[in-house]
């Protein structure tokens, strides 16, 4: 059982240099074909003006290909957000969705991806209603599996049981990495360095982060209503615990903040992207950090790579940076550079 | 080392209206990662100076179109999503508008992706010349 493991770029990891228009889309394909990756993931409705008209009126679909030539890439993914709740007064009707569903497939098919990522927020009803239409166009639906979410988990079993119901060969997952995250990336805890946070208080949440990675996570339910499940999902893995802790330390605002994003990662098994092989055909590689050496601050890149090869994975990984976010509120981000280093370490990882 | 820039430093500014100053804008960028129909914005709080702007006198301005907040809540057209690193109008409708020389501005940005469990809450600020 041999592997086929490819590299791709998320066009998402260049969005600090896209939003100072040091890089514009063309600019953004140019520095992905730079770092070695084949492969190319787009979020239409972060790069491509006036979305969706000039994909649906052809206009952007020639310059696309045109670019893809001249950079000798290929479509990886893209990446579509369902905005059900549109108006503010109601959330879109299943029709309505489905529709909105159908219409990225179509959009993703008219600029030659062959899947979709769809986030967790997606209606179960909604996906099962867009298959048929997914087969005809030949896009598959990828759900993502971002944390707090997990493979191996009752809320994963939902999603597969509506696989064996259906038959379908459309539907599987996304695998973020930040579900494999050995500890809290360090530019997060620069950050609350920088708003101010206790020394004392960020060994808590580190040492409450460690404890949950070495009991295994609780894991979070099935439940559309995600703001109640990520809640109960954080109190059964200690949150209360946790706070209660920073609290009696004397920990303010930036303590609790950094208390607050470390449910922002999780660690899952690496052997939970074996046991599922057969589910996933696209997959997330996230990061927060390189370093020089080409190793991440949080996400056990070599033993999750292992496990795709081992399991076989016929697929992408597609880079997906996202340090910026903990970075920009005071200093130049250089995504340029970190998405260099990430597929660097994907290649030694894959080929040696 | 600076953060990124929210505000265009340039775009602040009094706007007059038949002669008379009938109130001042200043452009922004949305503080997420991609571009969106007007309609997810659930509010923009304004305040300068200490003292906050009354929701009816704000008026957003993309693409060469202006709407009140209310309005906004119903504007779904691409061609007047706030794209992703643009900068949108922002009016205050203020008689006199604001005084010559320096002054701060704090806005919150409430933007709500149908994705998330809660609102993005961006708060922007910063000094400026008019």
């Amino acid at each position: 059982m041999g592997f086929d493991i490819k590299r791709s770029v998320s066009l998402y990891s260049y969005q600090d240099e896209y939003y100072d228009k040091k890089l514009d889309l063309e600019g953004c394909l140019r520095e992905t074909a730079k770092t070695g990756a084949t492969g190319v993931e787009l979020l239409a409705e972060q790069m491509v003006k006036r979305f969706p008209l000039p994909i649906e009126d052809g206009t952007f679909c020639h310059q696309w290909f045109e670019w893809l030539k001249k950079y000798n890439l290929e479509p990886s993914c893209y990446g579509a957000f369902l905005e059900n709740r549109i108006f503010d007064n109601r959330t879109l009707t299943l029709k309505e969705q489905i529709k909105m569903m159908e219409s990225d497939l179509h959009l993703a098919s008219l600029l030659g991806f062959p899947v979709i990522r769809t986030l967790v927020s997606t209606p179960m009803d909604v996906i099962e209603g867009s298959l048929e239409y997914a087969e005809r166009v030949g896009v598959k639906i990828g759900l993502e599996v971002h944390a707090p979410f997990s493979l191996n988990s009752e809320w994963a079993e939902g999603y597969l049981s509506m696989i064996r119901r259906t038959g379908t060969k459309c539907f599987g997952f996304i695998p973020d990495m930040g579900i494999f995250c050995k500890n809290i990336p360090d530019v997060v805890r620069d950050k609350a360095r920088r708003h101010g946070a206790l020394e004392e208080c960020i060994k808590i949440v580190d040492d409450a982060y460690a404890k949950r990675v070495a009991r295994g996570f609780v894991k979070i339910k099935y439940g559309l209503n995600l703001g109640k499940a990520n809640m109960e999902y954080r109190i059964a893995n200690g949150m209360n615990e946790m706070m209660d802790a920073i609290q009696a330390a004397g920990g303010g605002p930036a303590d609790m903040e950094y208390a607050g994003n470390s449910f922002t990662y999780s660690w899952s098994d690496p052997q939970d992207i074996i046991d599922n092989i057969d589910y996933i055909f696209h997959t997330h590689a996230k990061f927060y950090n390189m370093y020089e050496d080409y190793t991440e601050t949080a996400v056990a890149i070599p033993e999750v790579v292992e496990a795709f090869k081992k399991a076989g994975y016929r697929g992408y990984l597609s880079s997906e940076y996202e340090g910026g976010e903990h970075l920009r509120d005071a200093m130049e981000v250089d995504s340029i550079e970190q998405v260099c280093r990430h597929q660097e370490a994907l290649r030694r990882a894959i080929e040696e | 080392m600076a953060g990124r820039q929210i505000y265009n430093p340039n775009g602040f500014k009094n706007i007059e209206e038949d002669g008379s100053v009938i109130g001042y804008q200043f452009e922004f960028k949305a503080q997420y990662y991609r571009g969106f129909t007007l309609s997810i914005i659930r509010d923009i709080k304004i305040n300068v100076d200490g003292v906050d702007e009354p929701r009816e006198n704000i008026r957003i301005t993309v693409n060469g179109e202006t709407f009140t907040l209310e309005e906004a809540r119903t504007v779904i057209d691409p061609e007047y999503r706030w794209e992703f690193g643009d900068y949108a109008a922002v009016t205050v409708l203020r008689r006199g508008g604001l005084s010559k020389g320096r002054h701060h501005i704090k806005a919150i940005q409430i933007i709500a992706p149908s994705y998330m469990p809660f609102q993005l809450e961006p708060v922007c600020e910063t000094d400026f010349e008019i």
